[in-house]
C-alpha cells in the first residue's frame, strides 16, 4: 500500500476527517495510530475495555479505502489450519487414485526398478502444489492484489503458540508453507489486532505492533459520536444522556457501560418517545446500557441521585 | 534531535519501560512521519512504538513531560539565575562596594583588582568569568553540557556519586583558576573578595542544579532497581517492617515476569489435526489404503500443586512470602491448594478465594500460629489431602523441620514421596543448621525429592521458576 493509492490516508487530519464522514468519531490518538500504521507499515495492537470501537475501527478503515476486510475472529484452540491455511485432503486423496492409475502407463517398459524410480523422479508431483492449497484468513489477506484490512480479534484468546505463527507474518508479511515454500504478500495488509487484556500478549509480539489504547471517550468525544449514530436525539437529551452513562462508569460495576451499549441505548430511548431522562424511563431501559443483574441492582437505589447529579460521580450524596 | 531521543529512550528504560533496539529504530521513523511541530501527535505516537501496556504508558508520560520540559530548562534556568544574579549586583555594589574607592560594574572592579593579582588576571582573560560577567547563558549551558559530556554524567548511578560529579564538571569547566583566585584575593585582603566569591558560589549552584536534573532523568530508575537487588538478597525475616510493601512488590513484579515467560495454555484438545503425512506413510504396508487416521496432540492431564507452610513463629515470615509468590502466580500456576500448620494443619485455601492475599496471609498466621508439632500435622496432612495425591501433584512443604523432640511421622512423608510427582522441601535455615538439635531435617529429607535453603527472595524466585519449568 502507497500514500499515493490512499489519499485518504496522507495525514493525521485527514483520517480525521474521513472517518467523521464514515460516521466512526475518534480521538486525535487513533487517528495518529492509523497515520503510522499506514506510514511506517506496522500492524497496530488495539488494546481498551469491550466496546470501545476496536474491531469497529478496521471495518471503518475498511469502508474508507474501499479495500475488502478479512477477519479472523480468535479463540481458544485456533491453529494454523483454520488460521492460515489447510490441504484439500479430499482432493489429494483423489489424486492419488488417479496418480494409480496412471502409474501403470509410467512405467510401462521400464527395465528394471533403477529406471522406474527415476521416471517416478521425473514424473511431476503436485500432491503439495497450491492448487491443493486451501487458503484461510491469514493466507487470503497475504493474497489480495490490492491489498486488504486484515482483522484479528480478540487475540488475547488465542493459544500462545498461535502467537508465534503470527510473528512471520507480522513482520514480513509473509507465509511460509514448508512443503512449498514462503508466500509474501504481493501488497502489505494493513494488520489490526484487538485484545480484550484477558491475559499478556507476549513481548515479541508486542514489540513488532504500534500499541494503541482505547479508553472510554470524553464527554464531549461521546456526545459527537452519538450526534453522528443517533441524529435524531435532541441535544439537551443528549447531554444528560452521556453524563448520565459517564458518572455510571465511576461506579463500582462489574461491567462499564461502553459506547456500543450508550449508542443502543440512544436508540432505544428514541424508539420509546422519550424526550426527556425520566427515572421511570430509565430504569426500564437500564437493562440496555447494564449486562449484569447485580449492577443493575447495584444502581438501582442510586439512581435518583445519579439523575439528579447529572454527572457528578458521587452518588448517594 | 537524535541523540535527544536516544537518551529519552535510556531515561525511559531506567525507569523500567522496556525499550528494545528496534523499537528504538520505529521510534525514529515516527519521528521522521510525524514530524515536531505537534508535541501532542509526537507524544501519542512515540507513545504508541514504545510503551506496550497501560502502564508503561503511564511511565512514558510521566517521562515524556519531564524530559522535554527539562530540554527547554536548561536554557531556560541559567537565564533566571543570572537574572537574578543581575538583580543581585546592583544591590550588593551598593551594600559591599559603596564605601570603597571603585563605583561602576563589578567588572570594573575585578579588573582593577587583578592588577595586583595574576591569577585573577589569567581568570579575567579566560572565557568562564567572561561569560560568567556578561551573562552569557547560552555560552554557560553549552560549556556545562560539554564538561558533563566530558565526565560522562550520564553513567551517574546513584545519589551518593552526586557530589563527585558536581566537582568533577566544575573541574572540568575550569572552576579551580576562581578558586585559586579567591585564594589570593583572600591573601591580599582585597575588598572585591565577596564579589568573586558570589560568583564561584553561582556557578557551583547551577551545576549542582545541573547534576540534580541529570540524576533524576537518568539514575532515578538505577536507584530503585539497587534496592530492590538488595532486597531480594536480604533473608526475608531480616527485612525490616517499613520494607515489607516494597517486597510485596517486588514479588508482584518477580511473579510477573515468570507468568509472563510461562503464561502458555495448557493444551486440553483431546485431538488436533488429522497428521496427513503421517497417515500416507503409515499406510504405504497397506498399499496405500490409509487405514488407520492420525492425530496431532494429546492430552495433558492438568497438575496440581499443594503448598504446606509452617506458620509457627520461626518460620511464619518466609510462609508468608511463600504464600504471596506462590497466589500471584495464580493464572500461571496450576491449581494451588495451601495448608497451614503448626501443631496442627488445617487447609487455608478458601483464605485465599476470599481475601486479598495480603490479608489472607495475616489471618492464617493468626489463626495457625503456635508451637510446631510436624507428627500431628503430617497426620493431618494425610487425612486431608493423601487421598488427592497423584502422580501429577507437586508438594512443595516450607518449614524449619524443627520438631521439639516429637515423633517426626516420617512414614507418613514417604507415603506422600511416593504417590507424588515430587516433594518439595524449603528450609529457611541453612544447610549446615539441618540436622542440628531438634532439627529432623535429614530425616525428612530422605523422603524428599528435592530440598532446598530457601531464605531470600533470589531462592524463592528460583525455586518457583523450577516449579513452572517441571509442572508445564
Amino acid at each position: 500500500m502507497h500514500t499515493q493509492d490512499f489519499p485518504q490516508l496522507e495525514s493525521v487530519e485527514r483520517i480525521e476527517q474521513g472517518f467523521e464522514a464514515h460516521g466512526y468519531i475518534c480521538s486525535r490518538k487513533i487517528a495518529t495510530a492509523v497515520f503510522l500504521a499506514f506510514q511506517l507499515r506496522k500492524p497496530v495492537l488495539v488494546e481498551g475495555p469491550p466496546g470501545v470501537g476496536k474491531t469497529e475501527l478496521a471495518k471503518t478503515i475498511a469502508v474508507l479505502l474501499d479495500t475488502p476486510l478479512i477477519r479472523l475472529q480468535c479463540y481458544e484452540g485456533l491453529d494454523e489450519a483454520k488460521a492460515l491455511y489447510e490441504w484439500k485432503y479430499g482432493k489429494q486423496l483423489l489424486y492419488t487414485q488417479v496418480l494409480k492409475e496412471k502409474l501403470g502407463d509410467l512405467l510401462k517398459g521400464a527395465d528394471g526398478l533403477a529406471e522406474s524410480v527415476e521416471r517416478l523422479h521425473l514424473f511431476g508431483d503436485i500432491f503439495y502444489s497450491e492448487e491443493f492449497l486451501e487458503p484461510r484468513p491469514l493466507l487470503k489477506a497475504m493474497q489480495q492484489e490490492k491489498g486488504a484490512i486484515l482483522l484479528i480479534d480478540e487475540v488475547d484468546k488465542s493459544d500462545y503458540e498461535f502467537e508465534s505463527l503470527l510473528l512471520e507474518i507480522l513482520s514480513e508479511y509473509q507465509v511460509s508453507i514448508p512443503e512449498i515454500g514462503t508466500v509474501k504478500a504481493t501488497t502489505s495488509p494493513m494488520v489490526f489486532l484487538t485484545s480484550n487484556n484477558t491475559r499478556d500478549i507476549s513481548d515479541a509480539l508486542k514489540r513488532r505492533c504500534l500499541h494503541l489504547y482505547i479508553p472510554f471517550p470524553s464527554v464531549e468525544l461521546e456526545e459527537r459520536i452519538i450526534q453522528t449514530r443517533v441524529p435524531n436525539v435532541q441535544e439537551q437529551m443528549r447531554h444528560q444522556l452521556v453524563a448520565f452513562v459517564h458518572s455510571l462508569r465511576q461506579l463500582d460495576l462489574k461491567k462499564a457501560p461502553a459506547i456500543s451499549e450508550t449508542i443502543d441505548w440512544a436508540r432505544s430511548l428514541m424508539l420509546l418517545h422519550a424526550d426527556e431522562l425520566g427515572e421511570e424511563i430509565v430504569r426500564s431501559t437500564l437493562n440496555v446500557l447494564l449486562k449484569y443483574e447485580d449492577d443493575i441492582e447495584a444502581t438501582d437505589p442510586a439512581l435518583r441521585s445519579l439523575l439528579a447529579g447529572e454527572g457528578t460521580s458521587q452518588p448517594g450524596h | 534531535m537524535q541523540s535527544n531521543l536516544i537518551s529519552f529512550i535510556q531515561m525511559l528504560r531506567s525507569h523500567e519501560v522496556r525499550v528494545s533496539p528496534a523499537e528504538t529504530l520505529d521510534a525514529t521513523e515516527v519521528t521522521a512521519a510525524l514530524g515536531y511541530t505537534d508535541r501532542e501527535i509526537l507524544r501519542d505516537g512515540l507513545a504508541m512504538t514504545l510503551a506496550k501496556t497501560a502502564e508503561e504508558e503511564a511511565i512514558f508520560l510521566h517521562c515524556f513531560e519531564r524530559f522535554f520540559k527539562q530540554g527547554l530548562a536548561d536554557f531556560t534556568a541559567p537565564e533566571q539565575a543570572d537574572g537574578e544574579q543581575a538583580d543581585a549586583t546592583p544591590s550588593d555594589e551598593d551594600s559591599e562596594t559603596s564605601g570603597d574607592n571603585f563605583d561602576g560594574s563589578p567588572e570594573n572592579a575585578l579588573e582593577q583588582a587583578a592588577e595586583d593579582s595574576p591569577a585573577l588576571r589569567s581568570l579575567m582573560q579566560g572565557p568562564l568569568m567572561q561569560n560568567l560577567l556578561n551573562n552569557e547563558r547560552n555560552e554557560l549551558t553549552l560549556a556545562m553540557n560539554q564538561a558533563a559530556q566530558q565526565v560522562d554524567l550520564q553513567q551517574i548511578q546513584m545519589f551518593t556519586q552526586k557530589g563527585q560529579f558536581t566537582r568533577r564538571i566544575l573541574d572540568a569547566m575550569g572552576e579551580e583558576q576562581i578558586r585559586r583566585a579567591i585564594i589570593e584575593l583572600e591573601q591580599a585582603g582585597n575588598p572585591t573578595l565577596p564579589l568573586l566569591q558570589r560568583y564561584r558560589d553561582m556557578l557551583r549552584e547551577q551545576v549542582r542544579d545541573y547534576v540534580e536534573r541529570e540524576y533524576l532523568l537518568h539514575a532515578e530508575g538505577k536507584t530503585q532497581q539497587f534496592m530492590d537487588e538488595i532486597l531480594s538478597k536480604t533473608r526475608l525475616n531480616n527485612i525490616e517492617h517499613v520494607y515489607v510493601g516494597k517486597v510485596q512488590n517486588l514479588i508482584r513484579k518477580m511473579a510477573k515476569k515468570l507468568a509472563s515467560q510461562y503464561s502458555r495454555k495448557r493444551k486440553q484438545v483431546k485431538r488436533g489435526q488429522l497428521d496427513m503425512p503421517k497417515t500416507l506413510r503409515k499406510g504405504i504396508p497397506n498399499d496405500g489404503v490409509m487405514f488407520n487416521t492420525y492425530w496431532r496432540q494429546v492430552k495433558k492431564d492438568k497438575p496440581q500443586v499443594l503448598a504446606v507452610c509452617d506458620v509457627s513463629g520461626s518460620v511464619a515470615a518466609y510462609a508468608k512470602f511463600l504464600l504471596l509468590f506462590l497466589y500471584s502466580l495464580q493464572d500461571v500456576l496450576p491449581r494451588v491448594r495451601s495448608f497451614a500448620f503448626s501443631s496442627h494443619l488445617g487447609e487455608v485455601s478458601e483464605y485465599f478465594d476470599d481475601y486479598p492475599v495480603e490479608k489472607a496471609v495475616e489471618l492464617i498466621n493468626w489463626k495457625y500460629g503456635g508451637a510446631t508439632d510436624y507428627g500431628n500435622s503430617l497426620l493431618d496432612f494425610a487425612n486431608l489431602a493423601l487421598a488427592d495425591i497423584s502422580s501429577n501433584t507437586t508438594v512443595i512443604i516450607l518449614g524449619d523441620a524443627r520438631n521439639n523432640h516429637g515423633d517426626p511421622r516420617l512414614d507418613i512423608l514417604q507415603s506422600v514421596y511416593q504417590r507424588s510427582q515430587r516433594v518439595i522441601w524449603l528450609n529457611p535455615e541453612s544447610r549446615k543448621s539441618w540436622g542440628t538439635g531438634d532439627s529432623e531435617m535429614l530425616r525428612y529429607q530422605s523422603a524428599c525429592h528435592f530440598s532446598a535453603e530457601c531464605n531470600n527472595l533470589v531462592h524463592l524466585e528460583r525455586i518457583i521458576e523450577q516449579l513452572l519449568k517441571s509442572t508445564r
